[in-house]
C-alpha cells in the first residue's frame, strides 16, 4: 500500500514540474530559513553552559541609586568578594577580577592581549582546565600568571613547554608562566587570554581594599546544597553592613543568565538577548508556515485534477481514511524532497550566514540532535501542509466528482483567500520592519555626537609612556600626517569611570548624581573635535590645571548659574575650579542620553592615546608616519590601533543583526508567498480559460482580461496592507519604546511597504494573466 | 429459480432544487436475480445513472427499501455498506476512469489493496486476470498509451478483479467505435454466462439485445411493459 502511494506520489510529481517545482523550492526556502535560525538560537542558549559548576556560579552586580533611579552595574567594591567568603556560609569560593589588556614580550615577540588579574578561587569557580602545571599551585607565587593554549602557542611557539618561563609584562614586570589552559569555549561570554593573581593588580592601590570605591568584578560559587534565596538576600544585605550611609546593594546573576538576560532596568532583570532569541524562533515558525502555506494553498487549488482519482479509488472501495493517509504521505514525501534540498542549501548558505551574524555555526550533521530536528521539521512541514488537503480532498463525492460534475470549492477558495491574506500579511510586517530598523539606526548614527569619529584612531598605551607623551605629540604633528593627538583614561565611546558625591556651590542634594570622570592631556578637544562653547581648554601646563576641570553642558545646567564658570566642584577633599563647558558629547548608550561628565588635566589611569589624521593625507601614509614615530618612543609595544568610526559602528552590531535577519526574512516571506501566488494565478488562468476564450470572442481587450484576473489577487493583497499596518505599528512601537533616542515612525514606511508589495504581487501574477490573455481563444473553446 | 440479488421496494431519490423538490427516481421497484444481465434505457435525464449509482452504493436512497443479499441496505451503516459494496460490486465507467498515474497492472491491483489482500496473491490474481484479458503485453503501459477499447478493457478487469457478484456499468461503450463497442458487449455477455449479474445503463438498442432483460425508464419511472 505504502509503496503504492510513493510510486503514485512520485508520477503525481513528475507529471507537474511546475507545481511540483513551487511547492518543493518553496518549502525548502521555508526550511533553510528557519533552519539557519534555529542553528543561531541553539548557539546562543548554549551560552555559558560549558562550565561543570554552571549551576552554581553567579556574577554580583550591584545595585545603584542615582538621583532616584536604580542602575545596575558589574563592578563592586574590592573587599566585597572576601567579605562574602567569610559572612554568608552558602558561598564557597569567590574571586575579584579585573579585565586588563596587557602587553607581553618573549624575546622579540611580543602581543597585547585582554586577560583578567583575579583572585585563586577564579580558577576553580570556572573550572579552568589546566594543560600544564596544576590548578592548586597556580597562583601561590604572586609573580604567576596562566595562559591560554592559544596565547601560549603564540609566545613560545607549537609544541614547545611554557610552564616555567617568564614573561615581560607592559614592558616592566617578569612574570613567570605557572599553568596552561585549554582555550574557552567560543560560546562564553566572559573572554580572556590570561590570568594573573590580584595582588599585582592593587598593588600600591590601597583603595582598592576599601568599600566606596566600585571597580572589581565579584564572582562567587554557590555550595550546591545551599538555598539560592537564602545566599542571596544575604548577599543583598552585605554592602549596607560594611559600608555606612549607602544604598547600594549587591545581588546574584546566574551564569546561565549572562548572555541572555543581562539587560537591568530599575535594578531587576527585563530580559535582554533573550527578546530576540524568542522572537527569532517565532519568525522560524512562521516562515515554515508561509511555505506550508503555499503547500495547502496549491494542492486544494488543483483539487479538480485530483477529484476523478479521488472518485475512482472511492468506487474500487477505498475509505476516507486511506486516501486521507495517501494525500499525507504524497505530502510528506514532498516534504522530505524539500528537506533534502534544503540541507543542501543549508551548507552553500551557512559561511554568508555566520559573517552576517559574526558566529562560527555548522550544519553538524553529525549530531544526533541537528539530524532528528531536521528530520522532525521535514515531518511537521509534512503533516501541517498536507492535513487540510488530505481532508478537502478525500471530502468529494465520487457521484458528483465522476459524473464531471465541478467541484464546489465554497469553503477552499474562502480558506485559500485567507492564506494567502496571511501570507502577504507577514510578508508586509517583514518590510515595515526591515525599513524602521533601518531608519532608526540610521537616526542614531547620523546623531549630533559631539565629537567628530572621522580620521580618529585610538592605541592603547600604558603608564611608562604618560612622560613621553609630549615629545609624542610634537613628532607626530610634525610628521604631517597629524593632526592632533591626546591622552584619555577611557574610551571615548564607552561608559564607565564615574562616581557621584560631588558637591557645588548652588545645587542641593547633588551627591547622588552620577559624573563620568575623563582624565585627559591637553589637545584632547582639538584631537576629537569636541566643542569648548564656554570659557577655556586645558593649558600646556598640568600643575597649573591641577586644580582646574571642564564640565559637559549637562553637567553645566545641572549647576544651574547662567555661567558656571568659576564654580567650584568638589569630592571630599578634592576641588575643581571649572574654566570651561564642552558641548554634550554621546557616549556608551548610543541610543541615550549620556551621563553628565567632568573633566581633569591629569595622566593618571590614561589607557588611550586618540590620534587626529590630518585632512587630505592618505590614511596608509598617515599610518606609516604613526608607526615610525611610535617605534621610536614606545619600542617595546607592537603597532597595534582602532579607528574611532569602525568601534562605532561595531555598537550598533546587535540593531545591526536585527536590520540584516529581519531584511532576509521579509525578501524570503515575499519571495515563498509570490510562489505561491503565482501557482494560484496560474491554476485561475487555466480554471478562466473557457471563460477567457469566451470574452475575447466577444471583444474583450487584452488589458481589460489581464485586470480581470489580477483584480481579485491584488485585492487580497490590499487587505493585507490593511492587517499588517497595525500590527507592523504596534510591534515597532513597542520595539523602539528600549531606544531613548528615537524615530518617529513615519506614515510614509507604511506606504512605502504597501505599494511594494502590491507591485511584487502584480508582477507574480500579470505573467500568469497576460499569458491567459494573449491565448488564441479558438484553443481554449475548442478544449471543451 | 436463482437467488435473489437485490430487490427495491418503492425506491425513491429526490434531490432539492432551489424550494423545488425534484425526484430524480420514483417508486421504483424491481428484483434482480443472480444471473441476470438487465439493461437499463431511457433517454437522457431518465435516470438511469441515479439508478446504478444508487445501487451500487455510491450514491443513497432518499426512501423505499433496498436489500441486498437479504441485508437492508436503507438502514445500513456508512461502514457496513462500504464493506458491501467492495465485497460483492464491481464498477465499469463511461469514460473508464483508470487512474492516469498508474499503469495498467497498478489499476488493476488497486481494488485488491483496498481489500487488504496479500502481495502475493495479489500478483496471482492480477496476472491472471491480465491473461484471461489477452493483455499481458500492456502491463506497464499507462492509460493514456491505450486505445478507447482497451481501457475500457482494463476498466472491466478492474471491475472483475475482486469478484464481484455483481457489475455495474454506465453505458460501457459509450465512448467507443461500433468494433470496439461489439467485443466490449460479447466480454459482457461471456461474464454473464460464467455467473456474473450485470446492470448496464445504455442508449443502443443493440447493447440492449445482449441482456436478459430490458427496463426502460422515463422521468425517474419505470415504464411498464
Amino acid at each position: 500500500m505504502i509503496i503504492n502511494y510513493i510510486k503514485i506520489a512520485f508520477r503525481t510529481l513528475l507529471k507537474n514540474k511546475g507545481y511540483s517545482f513551487l511547492n518543493i523550492f518553496g518549502l525548502a526556502i521555508g526550511i533553510t530559513c528557519a533552519s539557519l535560525i534555529f542553528l543561531w538560537v541553539e548557539d546562543e542558549l548554549s551560552f555559558n553552559q560549558s562550565f561543570p559548576n554552571q549551576d552554581q556560579v553567579y556574577y554580583v552586580p550591584t545595585n545603584q541609586n542615582y538621583e532616584g533611579e536604580w542602575r545596575t552595574f558589574y563592578s563592586t567594591p574590592g573587599p566585597l568578594a572576601q567579605d562574602m567568603l567569610n559572612d554568608i556560609p552558602g558561598i564557597v569560593k569567590a574571586s575579584r577580577s579585573n579585565l586588563q589588556e596587557c602587553l607581553f614580550a618573549v624575546g622579540d615577540n611580543s602581543i597585547t592581549r585582554v586577560g583578567r588579574y583575579a583572585d585563586a578561587d577564579f580558577l576553580d569557580i570556572f573550572s579552568l582546565k589546566f594543560i600544564e602545571g596544576k590548578r592548586d599551585d597556580a597562583f601561590k607565587n604572586p609573580e604567576a600568571i596562566v595562559l591560554t593554549r592559544e596565547i601560549a602557542e603564540q609566545l613560545f611557539g607549537k609544541g614547545e613547554k611554557a610552564l616555567g618561563k617568564v614573561i615581560r609584562v607592559n614592558d616592566k614586570d617578569n612574570h613567570l608562566v605557572t599553568g596552561v589552559i585549554e582555550d574557552l569555549p567560543k560560546n562564553t561570554t566572559f573572554k580572556f587570554d590570561w590570568v594573573a593573581p590580584f595582588e599585582r593588580y592593587q598593588e600600591g592601590e590601597d583603595w582598592m581594599l576599601e568599600y566606596g570605591n566600585n571597580f572589581s568584578d565579584t564572582f562567587v560559587e554557590l555550595a550546591p546544597e545551599s538555598n539560592f534565596k537564602t545566599v542571596d538576600s544575604q548577599v543583598r544585605a552585605i554592602i549596607g553592613k560594611k559600608e555606612e550611609n549607602t544604598s547600594d546593594y549587591a545581588f546574584l546573576h546566574s551564569i546561565k543568565d549572562w548572555h541572555l538576560r543581562s539587560k537591568f532596568e530599575g535594578g531587576v532583570i527585563v530580559g535582554g538577548r533573550i527578546t530576540y532569541v524568542r522572537l527569532f524562533t517565532i519568525i522560524a515558525f512562521i516562515i515554515l508556515l508561509i511555505a506550508c502555506i503555499n503547500f495547502m494553498n496549491l494542492s486544494t487549488a488543483r483539487s479538480e485534477k485530483r477529484a476523478n482519482e479521488v472518485g475512482v479509488r472511492k468506487a474500487m472501495g477505498s475509505g476516507r481514511g486511506r486516501l486521507i493517509t495517501q494525500f499525507i504521505s504524497e505530502a510528506l514525501i514532498l516534504s522530505f524532497i524539500a528537506t533534502l534540498f534544503s540541507v543542501i542549501l543549508l551548507a552553500v548558505l551557512l559561511p554568508q550566514f555566520n559573517l552576517i551574524i559574526d558566529k562560527t555555526l555548522t550544519l553538524g550533521l553529525s549530531n544526533p540532535v541537528h539530524v532528528i530536528s531536521i528530520v522532525g521539521i521535514a515531518l511537521v512541514c509534512g503533516l501541517l501542509a498536507g492535513i487540510y488537503p488530505a481532508f478537502y480532498l478525500s471530502s468529494f463525492k465520487p457521484v458528483e466528482v465522476l459524473k464531471g460534475l465541478r467541484v464546489t470549492e465554497g469553503s477552499a477558495t474562502l480558506i485559500r483567500k485567507g492564506l494567502v491574506v496571511g501570507q502577504f500579511t507577514i510578508s508586509i510586517v517583514f518590510i515595515i520592519v526591515t525599513i524602521l530598523v533601518y531608519q532608526q539606526i540610521q537616526h542614531a548614527k547620523n546623531r549630533e555626537l559631539g565629537y567628530d569619529k572621522d580620521q580618529l584612531l585610538s592605541m592603547r598605551i600604558d603608564e611608562e609612556f604618560f612622560p613621553k607623551f609630549d615629545v609624542v605629540q610634537q613628532d607626530l604633528i610634525r610628521s604631517g600626517a597629524v593632526e592632533n593627538a591626546a591622552l584619555c583614561n577611557s574610551q571615548l565611546l564607552s561608559g564607565g569611570n564615574n562616581g557621584s558625591g560631588f558637591t557645588w556651590k548652588g545645587g542641593t542634594d547633588t551627591e547622588d548624581v552620577l559624573i563620568s570622570f575623563r582624565n585627559i592631556s591637553q589637545g584632547f578637544f582639538d584631537t576629537t573635535g569636541m566643542e569648548v562653547i564656554k570659557g577655556r581648554g586645558f593649558s600646556n601646563n598640568i600643575e597649573a590645571d591641577s586644580t582646574y576641570a571642564l564640565v559637559s553642558e549637562s553637567l553645566a545646567r545641572m549647576m544651574g548659574d547662567e555661567n558656571p564658570i568659576g564654580n567650584v566642584i568638589a569630592r571630599g577633599e578634592d576641588t575643581f575650579e571649572i574654566i570651561g563647558v564642552v558641548k554634550d558629547y554621546v557616549y556608551g548608550d548610543m541610543y541615550d542620553a549620556s551621563d553628565p561628565v567632568l573633566f581633569m588635566h591629569f595622566h593618571g589611569y590614561s589607557r588611550y592615546m586618540y590620534i587626529k589624521t590630518k585632512a587630505g593625507v592618505p590614511i596608509n601614509e598617515a599610518l606609516s608616519s604613526i608607526e615610525s614615530v611610535m617605534k621610536k618612543h614606545n619600542p617595546a609595544y607592537p603597532f597595534e590601533y582602532t579607528f574611532v568610526d569602525e568601534a562605532f559602528d561595531a555598537k550598533f552590531r546587535n540593531e545591526q543583526l536585527v536590520g540584516e535577519l529581519s531584511q532576509i526574512f521579509a525578501i524570503l516571506a515575499i519571495l515563498i508567498s509570490c510562489l505561491g501566488l503565482f501557482g494560484l494565478a496560474a491554476y485561475t488562468a487555466e480554471k478562466r480559460r473557457k471563460e477567457i476564450g469566451v470574452r475575447k470572442v466577444l471583444g474583450a481587450s487584452v488589458s481589460g482580461i489581464v485586470k480581470l484576473l489580477s483584480k481579485d489577487f491584488l485585492k487580497l493583497v490590499a487587505i493585507s496592507i490593511l492587517i499588517a499596518i497595525p500590527i507592523a505599528w504596534y510591534f515597532m512601537q513597542d520595539w523602539l519604546q528600549d531606544y531613548a533616542y528615537r524615530i518617529e515612525i513615519n506614515v510614509w514606511v507604511f506606504i512605502i511597504a504597501g505599494v511594494v508589495a502590491i507591485l511584487i504581487a502584480m508582477l507574480t501574477v500579470s505573467f500568469q494573466a497576460i499569458k491567459a490573455a494573449i491565448a488564441n481563444p479558438a484553443d481554449s473553446l475548442k478544449t471543451e | 429459480m436463482n437467488t435473489k440479488l437485490l430487490s427495491l421496494n418503492e425506491a425513491t431519490r429526490t434531490v432539492n432544487s432551489g424550494s423545488n423538490k425534484v425526484a430524480l427516481l420514483d417508486n421504483i421497484n424491481i428484483q434482480v436475480y443472480e444471473g441476470e444481465f438487465i439493461s437499463l434505457m431511457g433517454p437522457s435525464g431518465s435516470g438511469k445513472s441515479t439508478l446504478l449509482n444508487c445501487i451500487g452504493m455510491l450514491d443513497n436512497f432518499t426512501g423505499g427499501g433496498y436489500t441486498f443479499l437479504g441485508e437492508p441496505v436503507h438502514s445500513m451503516k456508512e461502514k457496513n455498506r462500504s464493506k458491501l459494496y467492495k465485497e460483492y460490486i464491481g464498477f465499469v465507467f463511461q469514460a473508464y476512469h483508470l487512474i492516469d498515474e498508474l499503469t495498467v497492472w497498478e489499476n488493476i491491483e488497486t481494488p485488491l489493496l483496498y481489500k487488504s489482500i496479500k502481495s502475493s496473491e495479489r500478483k496471482a490474481l492480477v496476472a491472471d486476470m491480465l491473461d484471461r484479458f489477452n493483455i499481458v503485453g500492456k502491463k506497464d503501459l499507462f492509460p493514456q498509451q491505450l486505445s478507447g477499447g482497451q481501457q475500457q478493457l482494463v476498466g472491466i478487469a478492474r471491475a472483475l478483479i475482486g469478484k464481484p457478484k455483481l457489475i455495474l456499468a454506465d453505458e460501457p461503450t459509450g465512448n467507443l467505435n461500433s468494433k470496439q463497442s461489439t467485443e466490449i458487449m460479447e466480454l459482457f455477455s461471456q461474464l454473464n454466462k460464467e455467473g456474473v449479474t450485470i446492470i448496464q445503463a445504455t442508449h443502443s438498442e443493440k447493447n440492449a439485445s445482449y441482456g436478459s432483460r430490458i427496463v426502460n425508464l422515463l422521468d425517474g419511472k419505470i415504464v411498464p411493459e
